[in-house]
């Protein structure tokens, strides 16, 4: 009676372990899709306006200037926008993919592990183009005459700064994906 | 795996493993160790080689702002945080490619298996790399862009048209980085194969 006891238990903790890995994989694949697609949202909407007092002739009052700053100026901005919006998407895809072979198919679930790992190369090569953009933005270069933005467009900043925290999260989730796939292959 | 478990005979344990052609008989015809080590012994030939590309970088120009006065503008890498940890990122791959490539052939040596586990933590370790590397490649890459095409939104002007040396050193580095994250990639992507082939045998 005791055996067969424990023999049950085993068999529920087995089939536990088994689903609740599958959840696991779930929560971080909803993760990912919610952080990365806030990071783009954040960061696509970044846009301010500001004036700029100019002094053009002495003589005369200072001329005020309304200067923009859009997303758009920097091309590794871009470039995290638009892996931010392909993770996304690669989520929503393996989100509905894992839900429909829960788990069983083994050529998808290998798949799914190969995309997570172009995921996060993606991701940490925006994240680190747009950290490195916005460090000149954010502190200038004297060396090559590159002069700060961001004590002008202080709001704007700090938007990039907050997506670029977002995608960092957003890779570390796929990061983790990857880290549960190999324990599991590991404890099997 | 599991199924043809080597006994291995008396005197292979008094024997120095030293060449290839002495490796347990269970990894005797796969490819899949030989292409490990030699992809890291790529990583560490690509890793190596964008690291002294872009340490001898420098550029130095006379600008001379009117007859007879010249001043020296120097462009090198340590004058963008960007490249510093671009530089700082693959010595890192270099050194890691060193250590793992050594320990992968001793783990082949050893008859009993051990590769296999080692894999284990070559995926998470590699993938790790993977994403610093890929940082580096980026940060460098668009901070080199700027230079590169300049920007008016921002008012920075271009550099390369003045340093091209300097500039082309700097593409040359960025294209190898960008070809270390590659191999390490296909690092992994080897990595999860065997592991889940294992499985499927034993």
């Amino acid at each position: 009676m005791d055996t067969e006891y424990k023999e049950k238990e085993k068999e529920v903790n087995v089939s536990n372990r088994n689903s609740s890995f599958n959840c696991k994989e779930l929560v971080f694949r909803l993760l990912a899709l919610s952080l990365t697609l806030v990071a783009a949202v954040v960061l696509g909407v970044d846009k301010q306006t500001t004036t700029v007092s100019l002094t053009l002739v002495p003589s005369l009052p200072p001329v005020d200037l309304p200067v923009t700053a859009k997303w758009t100026d920097l091309s590794a901005f871009v470039y995290l926008v638009i892996v931010n919006a392909i993770a996304c998407a690669y989520a929503a895809i393996s989100l509905v993919l894992l839900l429909v072979t829960r788990g069983g198919n083994k050529l998808v679930s290998l798949i799914l592990l190969m995309l997570d790992l172009m995921m996060v190369v993606l991701l940490f090569s925006a994240i680190g183009a747009t950290g490195s953009v916005g460090l000149i933005g954010y502190q200038g270069n004297s060396h090559v005459q590159w002069e700060k933005v961001c004590n002008v467009f202080d709001k704007f900043c700090h938007q990039v700064a907050i997506a670029v925290f977002l995608s960092f999260a957003g890779s570390i989730t796929y990061l983790l994906l990857i880290l549960l796939a190999a324990v599991t292959l590991h404890n099997k | 795996m599991a199924s043809h478990d080597t006994t291995t005979p008396p005197h292979a344990t008094i024997e120095k493993p030293l060449k290839s052609s002495q490796l347990p008989q269970q990894y005797k015809g796969s490819w899949g160790p030989a292409l490990d080590v030699a992809l890291r012994m790529f990583l560490f030939a690509t890793a190596i080689v964008a690291v002294i590309i872009m340490a001898a970088s420098k550029q130095t120009k006379l600008i001379s702002l009117f007859p007879g006065f010249a001043i020296p503008l120097e462009a090198k890498f340590t004058q963008s945080p960007a490249f510093i940890y671009a530089i700082a990122a693959l010595s890192v791959a270099c050194l890691y490619s060193i250590i793992t490539g050594v320990l992968s052939v001793f783990a082949l040596m050893k008859p009993g298996g051990s590769w296999t586990k080692l894999q284990f933590h070559f995926v998470i370790l590699d993938a790790l790399l993977l994403g610093i590397v890929a940082a580096a490649t980026g940060g460098a890459g668009g901070v080199a862009y700027i230079g590169l095409k300049g920007n008016s939104h921002t008012n920075w002007n271009k550099v390369c048209d003045k340093f091209g040396s300097f500039c082309s050193h700097l593409a040359g580095s960025i294209v190898l980085s960008l070809v270390s994250s590659i191999t390490l990639l296909l690092l992994v992507w080897l990595s999860v194969y065997v592991l889940s082939k294992k499985l499927a045998r034993g």
